[in-house]
């Protein structure tokens, strides 16, 4: 799973966290499984990883944190994404996808 | 990020700090909720369900940590962090904390107040617009010796004078009575032409200064006061300018007050401006030469073009007038180094012993430098296996070396702390001697410039220091450090080299300051112990001007000091009392060329020149003066209407100026045309010191009873009354104050002090040169010692084994001793000869401080190096005797 991943391939957790946000405000459990199921399991976020990366994003002001209820009337902080949130999703997936398009097409090569 | 959110973010993170933790606590606590509520949900229990999400979330403590971590605060959260931890380990040693900060407080408080004073007595500005054009001619007569203006030669200066926007004449010589409501206070009385203060370019902070013409006599009753006086005797008032008030007795007006902070000479506080004022003989001789002279060129003029024109009119003035200026010479030199001590004026050169100052100082800090490092060196090799083992878990190169550079800069901070607060107390010390040793000593404060100096030593000391075994040990190879066993017992050579290094430079540097220091007080002590020709204990002199509204056209004799000495000699403990003009032991100056009628004329370079002095017939025995030859001087027999001067001179005189033999009593000198007209030498005395540091000078004294009454005043203006005694000074002081007061309130009395305390006063450069030097030694030995100390105990902990084995194998304690302390005398002569090298190489720069010959001072400097070693030897008894008691069992088991 994930953690070496993550830590190997710089920026993917962000991208993750943006995507994961891009239908709408989700709080840290929230973001953790939505990442799961877009990614089919590959990817499970764990706190360690995951909080350093939401307050990092939060200071870098491409999210925005409210305090709301939960499913079950839980306090819980919710993320979603600002404008610079959303600018910042296009680049990196179009960057991602270059660099995985090129890498698809490195490996198919040999 | 962009900087405006990163410097929020960093404000958020520094101040709402409080507030993120707690809002993370609860976002986290939510986020473990929400899980168990997950799990629960999936049918577990909530026992498991918990247990489980807590494994999940794997360290509460950790993943806040790693949020912190990613704040932008982070850095100096790291910072602080580092610095409490950098904390905790020299708390675990306080004997080396406590060492290497004492060290580094030495070192920096000794700089900073050496920098202090540099700061304020050289670097900073004069206050003055346009220093870089003011001037100070030094003038020198034909015979070298400096020679003031007269008026006449001045004012025709002035007028020829191409290059010089302003020349003002000014003297210092005066004080002034200052009629007070609370009384008459002296006051130094600065007394100028009337383009002073055009000269300085500072303009008055009330009223005006003086007007052009002011100078001149019937319009001169004007007065400027400076900022001290305006506010100490006026109370700061507004409406000072245009007031009446009584200046020696006269009415004079004051026309302006100078802002704060102008002072000229800059030696000169509480003074009061006026114009000239002098007796009409003072005017209009022009062989009388008194006024001293600044000027300010003309901008653009260099001071080579200045020199050129001064030295053409002094040429042309030397043509006109030879007799009395032929051979006079002026050198201009810039008043920056005049005041600062820079000046030609041999007597006040400062220059000399501040560089002096300020390398014993670096050396001081240098040795500071080189303990702390030892010390760091030392306990690096006790934490190589820490610096291993952290190098073992992970910590990188650069880390490690952070936390050693940590380190030093706590010790650092330490050290600016308790330097700076040494440095504080040594200028407060210092402050008596800096007062009266250097024209601004006065302004001589720890400023935010001389913190910064400070701050810069204390970190370039400590990070040098802690640099080579900051590095050494990171480069630790963990595989080697941890398996070479408890004490690294195996790294230990080369930089037990280092460290020897360290202490024979230690030994060496302060075996130089030992000697400057010895060499110092012992010509201190010289000059204290020369042979005044009086007995300074019992000897005490108090100055008395008389105000010239109160006494002009009278007889002050009969009026004033007939009846003070009257009443004096009645005192209690007052065995002798008498008049002089001039102080013995701190002023001198006063005299002329003299001829003996008879003899050949004397060469024309040769400086034959004698002291004059007016005293009363008491003052021979005030000053214990013994007769050789003749008779001394006497009311009844030297009378003014008498048509030669009767004198008696001292021993000094005799040797000089009959050298060949022939009798002095009934000499007479040329000083008149015809023979019945000459003064005649009645006596000869013996000599009393006028400048402490030279030999006896020629004196001629007369009798103040013999000058004509209607000259009197002029001539006796100020006198020094001196009264030998028995008994307690304070009291007699306090007394002699009362009698002036009881002849007339009018005149100021100032303090009464023993001529012991005006050779002190007169030492307050030696004293303080050796006092400063003093204390950098004492320093110095303290520094050298723990260091030799720190080595040798260090190395006996280290050899352990060694001395165990050697002990095994049949070693004894003396010799395990001897061998030692053997090691420890190699160190401690290695640094004494580096030390003496140095002495030596050193001998020019020390000579403008203290002349030092090898030859003559052998003794002392023999004897401190003994000292040092002795001291050096007697430190390492402690740790040698604890290696003689190692037990050779114990010591190989340890390991």
């Amino acid at each position: 799973m994930g953690e070496t991943q993550t830590n190997l391939l710089q920026g993917t957790l962000d991208l993750l966290v943006l995507k994961s946000l891009a239908l709408g405000e989700l709080h840290g459990l929230g973001i953790a499984r939505r990442i799961e199921q877009i990614t089919r399991g590959t990817f499970l976020v764990k706190p360690g990883s995951l909080f350093p990366a939401l307050h990092r994003m939060e200071e870098a002001g491409w999210l925005k944190a409210v305090w709301g209820e939960s499913e079950n009337n839980r306090k819980a902080k919710y993320y979603r994404l600002t404008k610079a949130g959303e600018k910042q999703l296009g680049a990196e997936t179009e960057e991602w996808t270059r660099i995985a398009t090129a890498m698809a097409s490195a490996l198919k090569a040999v | 990020m962009s900087i405006p959110s990163r410097i929020k973010s960093l404000i958020c993170s520094l101040f709402r700090r409080p507030q993120l933790e707690s809002q993370l606590d609860e976002e986290l606590r939510a986020y473990v909720e929400m899980l168990i509520d997950e799990k629960v949900a999936a049918g577990a229990s909530y026992a498991k369900a918990r247990h489980e999400a807590l494994i999940e979330v794997g360290g509460e403590a950790q993943v806040k940590q790693a949020v912190r971590e990613g704040r932008p605060g982070m850095g100096l959260e790291t910072l602080i962090q580092d610095v409490r931890f950098a904390l905790r380990q020299l708390g675990k040693s306080p004997g080396f904390a406590v060492v290497a900060v004492l060290a580094l407080s030495m070192g920096i408080g000794a700089a900073s107040a050496i920098f202090s004073v540099i700061d304020a007595v050289l670097l900073r500005p004069l206050p003055f617009d346009h220093q870089e054009r003011l001037v100070y001619p030094y003038m020198k007569s034909r015979h070298g010796g400096s020679t003031p203006s007269s008026v006449p030669t001045y004012l025709e200066e002035r007028a020829q004078l191409k290059t010089f926007a302003a020349m003002a004449g000014y003297s210092t010589l005066d004080r002034i009575n200052l009629e007070g409501p609370e009384g008459a206070v002296s006051l130094p009385a600065i007394k100028t032409t009337d383009n002073f203060f055009d000269v300085f370019g500072v303009a008055p902070m009330l009223g005006r200064g003086f007007l052009p013409g002011e100078d001149i006599p019937g319009k001169d009753f004007v007065a400027v006061l400076s900022y001290e006086v305006w506010q100490a005797q006026f109370g700061g008032r507004k409406d000072v300018v245009g007031q009446s008030v009584r200046l020696d007795g006269n009415p004079y007006t004051i026309v302006g007050v100078m802002p704060v902070g102008f002072r000229y000479p800059l030696s000169r506080r509480d003074a009061i401006y006026t114009p000239l004022h002098t007796p009409a003989m003072w005017r209009t001789q022009r062989g009388f030469h008194w006024m001293r002279t600044v000027g300010r060129m003309k901008e653009g003029v260099t001071l080579e073009q200045a020199q050129a024109d001064i030295s053409r009119v002094m040429a042309d003035l030397g043509r006109a007038y030879p007799e009395q200026e032929e051979g006079h010479t002026a050198q201009l030199i810039p008043l920056a180094e005049e005041v600062n001590g820079f000046g030609a004026d041999q007597n006040k050169r400062m220059e000399g012993p501040i560089r002096t100052l300020a390398l014993a100082v670096m050396a001081l800090l240098g040795i500071a430098c080189v303990n702390v490092a030892g010390l760091l060196l030392a306990r690096g090799v006790k934490r190589e296996r820490e610096m291993a083992l952290r190098a073992a878990v992970g910590a990188n190169r650069r880390r490690l070396i952070g936390q050693l550079l940590n380190e030093s800069l706590v010790l650092a901070g330490a050290g600016l702390a308790g330097g700076l607060l040494l440095s504080w107390g040594l200028l407060k010390a210092m402050n008596v001697f800096l007062v009266a040793a250097m024209a601004r000593g006065a302004d001589v404060q720890l400023n935010w410039k001389v913190a910064a100096m400070a701050a810069g030593a204390a970190l370039l000391t400590s990070v040098a220091a802690s640099l080579a075994p900051a590095l050494r040990l990171s480069g630790t190879d963990p595989n080697g450090a941890l398996r070479a066993g408890a004490a690294g017992a195996g790294t230990g050579r080369g930089q037990h080299r280092l460290r020897s290094g360290f202490v024979v430079t230690q030994v060496a540097l302060s075996l130089v300051l030992l000697m400057v220091s010895g060499l110092l007080l012992k010509h201190l002590q010289g000059l204290l112990k020369t042979d005044l020709g009086f007995d300074a204990k019992h000897t005490m002199a108090t100055q008395i001007a008389l105000s010239r509204g109160r006494y002009e056209g009278r007889d002050p004799l009969p009026a004033f000091y007939q009846p003070l000495l009257e009443r004096v000699s009645r005192l209690k403990g007052v065995k002798a009392a008498g008049l002089i003009d001039m102080i013995p032991v701190a002023e001198w100056g006063s005299g002329y060329e003299v001829h003996i009628t008879g003899q050949a004329a004397y060469p024309k370079n040769a400086a034959m020149g004698a002291e004059t002095r007016l005293v009363s017939q008491g003052y021979f025995d005030a000053m214990g003066i013994q007769l050789d030859r003749g008779r001394l001087l006497t009311p009844s027999l030297d009378r003014p209407e008498n048509a030669s001067s009767k004198m008696v001179v001292n021993e000094a005189f005799r040797r000089k100026f009959f050298a060949a033999g022939g009798d002095p009593v009934g000499a007479h000198i040329d000083d008149a045309d015809k023979l019945e007209g000459k003064s005649e030498i009645v006596g000869v005395a013996t000599d009393i010191r006028q400048d402490l540091q030279s030999p006896p000078m020629p004196e001629m004294d007369w009798l103040v009873d013999a000058i004509q009454p209607k000259d009197r005043f002029d001539q006796m203006r100020n006198m020094f009354l001196i009264v030998r005694f028995d008994g307690d000074a304070k009291a007699l002081a306090a007394m002699l104050g009362d009698a002036i007061r009881g002849v007339d309130a009018s005149v100021p009395f100032r303090v009464a002090v023993t001529m012991d305390e005006v050779v002190s006063e007169q030492l307050t450069m030696e004293r303080m040169e050796g006092w400063m030097f003093g204390i950098f030694a004492a320093f110095a030995l303290l520094l050298a010692v723990i260091g030799l100390y720190g080595l040798v105990s260090h190395e006996v902990q280290l050899r352990t084994r060694e001395i165990g084995i050697r002990m095994a194998l049949g070693s004894t304690r003396g010799l395990v001793m001897r061998q030692v302390l053997q090691r420890v005398l190699v160190l401690l002569i290695g640094g004494t000869v580096v030390g003496w090298g140095l002495a030596l190489a050193m001998t020019r720069v020390l000579a403008s401080l203290v002349s030092m010959q090898a030859g003559r001072d052998f003794g002392l400097m023999a004897g401190v190096s003994a000292g040092m070693l002795a001291v050096g030897l007697l430190t390492s008894l402690g740790p040698a005797r604890g290696a003689a008691t190692v037990e050779p069992v114990q010591a190989l088991r340890a390991e």
